[in-house]
């Protein structure tokens, strides 16, 4: 199962100051996500998901513990050298989708490359449209999508650079649970066929179930962490 | 799609904000065009329409030199007379290469004006000239030719009830050369206006000048007609050498005839420069706290349109974008409201030019035929590059603010 160790993280805390308070949003998380492996982060709402998947996205910086991504140490680089990681090896899909409302689907899909200083080739902005299955709407505005439409031009944005990894921060959280599966579906063909590695955090368990593994969050701690034979041996 | 595509399409986001914001620069950069314009143009129309005056030097009645040179240019009452043999004193003066005698007065227009109109100037300026002496000062003055204008010339010397109209004056009463001309005249020392009947021996050319407007007669037969026989308005004269030296050397010499003066047109145009000078500061002001006006809604609006995009910018950043390309975004926005907003402002100062122009001759009053304001390639070049450095700087606040937003706080903003 799995393959190269994309994102490595040791002893991964995230604490924040909230008045006199500090808040231990995570304490202490190792982690390793590998290229063609769906990982799941399950968790209750506040037990830190979020904040790992941004601390895996390099979009913020441990407060301690180690994250090294392809190899290299992430952790206290500043943010031009982590918008260069971010923007060559990550896509990132949102629960809220998050599509610029003045750009079609293919100008939103083809966002990432704007950044890269790429101009984008037709065929493969094609192809990635083609794979999430919008290339009759490539000219529709989101405000003319469904919500499941405006989900599949997000992770079309997220492919389009060909990342190493895809991050998903509750991306079926807003869809009906048919779209939520056929969303999903998309996720697990850019990991089966093309080797991507995805982490996602959800609450729906149908879904965690489909992952190669499941790595469960409390109160910022990892307390369970289940692979796919391990999850093929449980009783059911 | 590029920056400035995508800069565009974000500003097509709110365009009811985004054409406000460009209209507040569009005004501010018309009225710096307009401003700009009036200070290329004013110096050079005042010189223009001195200058068609034909000569160098006026020897006039003692008062204000100015009042009297504006009169000179644009007409009007309260003139004052000074003796006419103060021509004749002056006229051998070894200096002068052109001397003329010039009567000026002024006829109301009873019976003659075809417009009733409120509006219509009620009153013609006559003005009486010894036709020979005149003509050697105004050389390129030429009659009118084509139908009803024919066998176009000059009144005999001794002629009393001939004129020559100026080209808008016969526009405006619709005389042609065989016409006649009336005029209600007011003779000096009586209550009661008199009525003259004159036939129009010719209509001149359009000059650009004072002349246009002005209908002339004998001199003789003027200072009849105005009851101020042996008077005279002006006398206008060329000197062989002009200069400093020379006017004063003039000056000096005939300063002594009492209640006359010798004005330099010199010093009157830089009288008038300096008065208008002082209208034009007036107008930089308010031009300036335009554009101060003008930048502070821009940095508004973009502003306003960071902070509704802030998650936005977020995922631009989650999905590589950099502090510098977040940063060129925003800037490009600013920079196409305020070229949008040049661009514009310079098309409304260039087809309002007519009504500034008038708006201006009517505040300042000075008299002068030529255009006041004078836009030119180089000036409205200089207002968009002038926008678009403004545009810049007005830029760099809500583009440090968008660029410097850190992703995660931002994203968590969208709630």
């Amino acid at each position: 199962m799995g393959g190269n160790v994309i994102i490595s993280g040791r002893g991964l805390c995230r604490y924040y100051q909230r008045g006199s308070e500090t808040v231990r949003a995570l304490d202490g998380v190792d982690i390793d996500i590998r290229s063609g492996e769906a990982v799941c982060i399950l968790g209750p709402s506040g037990s830190g998901k979020t904040t790992l998947i941004n601390l895996l996205s390099a979009l913020d910086a441990p407060t301690a513990g180690t994250l090294a991504i392809d190899g290299r140490r992430v952790d206290g680089l500043p943010e031009h050298e982590l918008v260069t990681i971010r923007r060559g090896t990550l896509g990132y899909v949102f629960q809220e989708f998050h599509l610029i409302p003045t750009l079609t689907v293919a100008e939103n899909v083809a966002l990432p490359l704007l950044f890269l200083g790429k101009k984008p080739a037709q065929e493969s902005l094609a192809r990635v449209l083609d794979s999430v299955g919008l290339a009759d709407r490539s000219s529709h505005l989101p405000k003319e999508l469904s919500g499941g439409q405006m989900q599949r031009v997000a992770i079309g944005r997220a492919l389009i650079i060909r990342p190493r990894v895809l991050i998903a921060d509750e991306p079926t959280g807003n869809l009906d649970r048919q779209t939520g599966d056929t969303i999903f579906d998309l996720f697990l063909k850019a990991v089966r066929e093309e080797g991507v590695a995805l982490v996602l955090t959800t609450h729906n368990l149908a879904l965690a179930e489909r992952c190669d593994r499941t790595v469960t969050l409390e109160d910022g701690k990892v307390t369970a962490e289940t692979t796919v034979s391990e999850k093929a041996a449980q009783p059911r | 799609m590029t920056f400035t595509a995508f800069a565009w399409k974000n500003l097509t986001r709110r365009p009811v904000r985004t054409m406000l914001t460009a209209g507040g620069v569009a005004l501010a950069v018309a009225v710096a065009v307009s401003l700009g314009g009036f200070n290329l143009g004013y110096k050079r129309a005042i010189a223009g329409s001195i200058g068609q005056l034909g000569f160098q030097v006026m020897v006039m009645a003692k008062g204000c030199p100015y009042e009297a040179a504006t009169m000179m240019l644009k007409g009007g009452t309260g003139l004052l007379y000074l003796p006419e043999d103060a021509h004749t004193k002056i006229k051998n003066d070894p200096d002068i290469a052109a001397i003329t005698p010039i009567f000026i007065g002024i006829a109301e227009k009873q019976g003659s004006s075809i417009s009733d109109t409120p509006s219509a100037s009620s009153f013609t300026i006559l003005s009486g000239v010894d036709e020979a002496s005149f003509r050697v000062m105004k050389p390129w003055l030429a009659f009118k030719k084509g139908q009803g204008y024919e066998g176009g010339r000059w009144f005999a010397p001794d002629s009393t009830n001939e004129v020559v109209m100026g080209f808008e004056a016969a526009e405006y009463e619709q005389r042609k050369v065989g016409d006649v001309f009336y005029a209600s005249v007011t003779p000096n020392g009586k209550t009661e206006p008199e009525m003259h009947t004159f036939k129009v021996s010719g209509v001149l050319e359009r000059s650009g000048s004072q002349d246009d407007g002005t209908v002339f007669l004998p001199l003789k037969t003027a200072q009849k007609v105005f009851g101020r026989e042996g008077q005279l308005t002006i006398i206008g004269i060329k000197l062989r050498e002009f200069n400093g030296i020379r006017m004063r050397e003039f000056e000096g010499r005939w300063m002594g005839i009492p209640e006359v003066q010798v004005v330099s047109l010199e010093q009157v145009k830089g009288a008038l420069v300096s008065l208008v000078g002082t209208a034009q500061t007036m107008v930089a002001a308010v031009a300036v706290i335009a554009i101060i006006v003008a930048v502070i809604g821009v940095i508004n609006a973009i502003l306003m349109s960071v902070y509704e995009r802030i998650g936005e910018i977020g995922i631009m950043k989650a999905v590589g974008a950099a502090r510098n390309q977040i940063f060129r975004l925003i800037w490009t926005e600013t920079l196409l409201i305020c070229l949008g907003g040049a661009v514009a402002g310079c098309l409304l100062a260039v087809v309002t030019a007519g009504t500034t122009d008038a708006a201006l001759r009517h505040l300042l009053n000075i008299g002068v035929t030529q255009g006041l304001v004078r836009i030119t390639p180089g000036l409205l070049g200089t207002a968009v590059l002038g926008s678009v450095i403004l545009g810049l700087l007005a830029g760099i606040w809500p583009a440090r603010r968008a660029a410097g937003l850190h992703p995660v706080e931002a994203i968590r903003s969208i709630g």
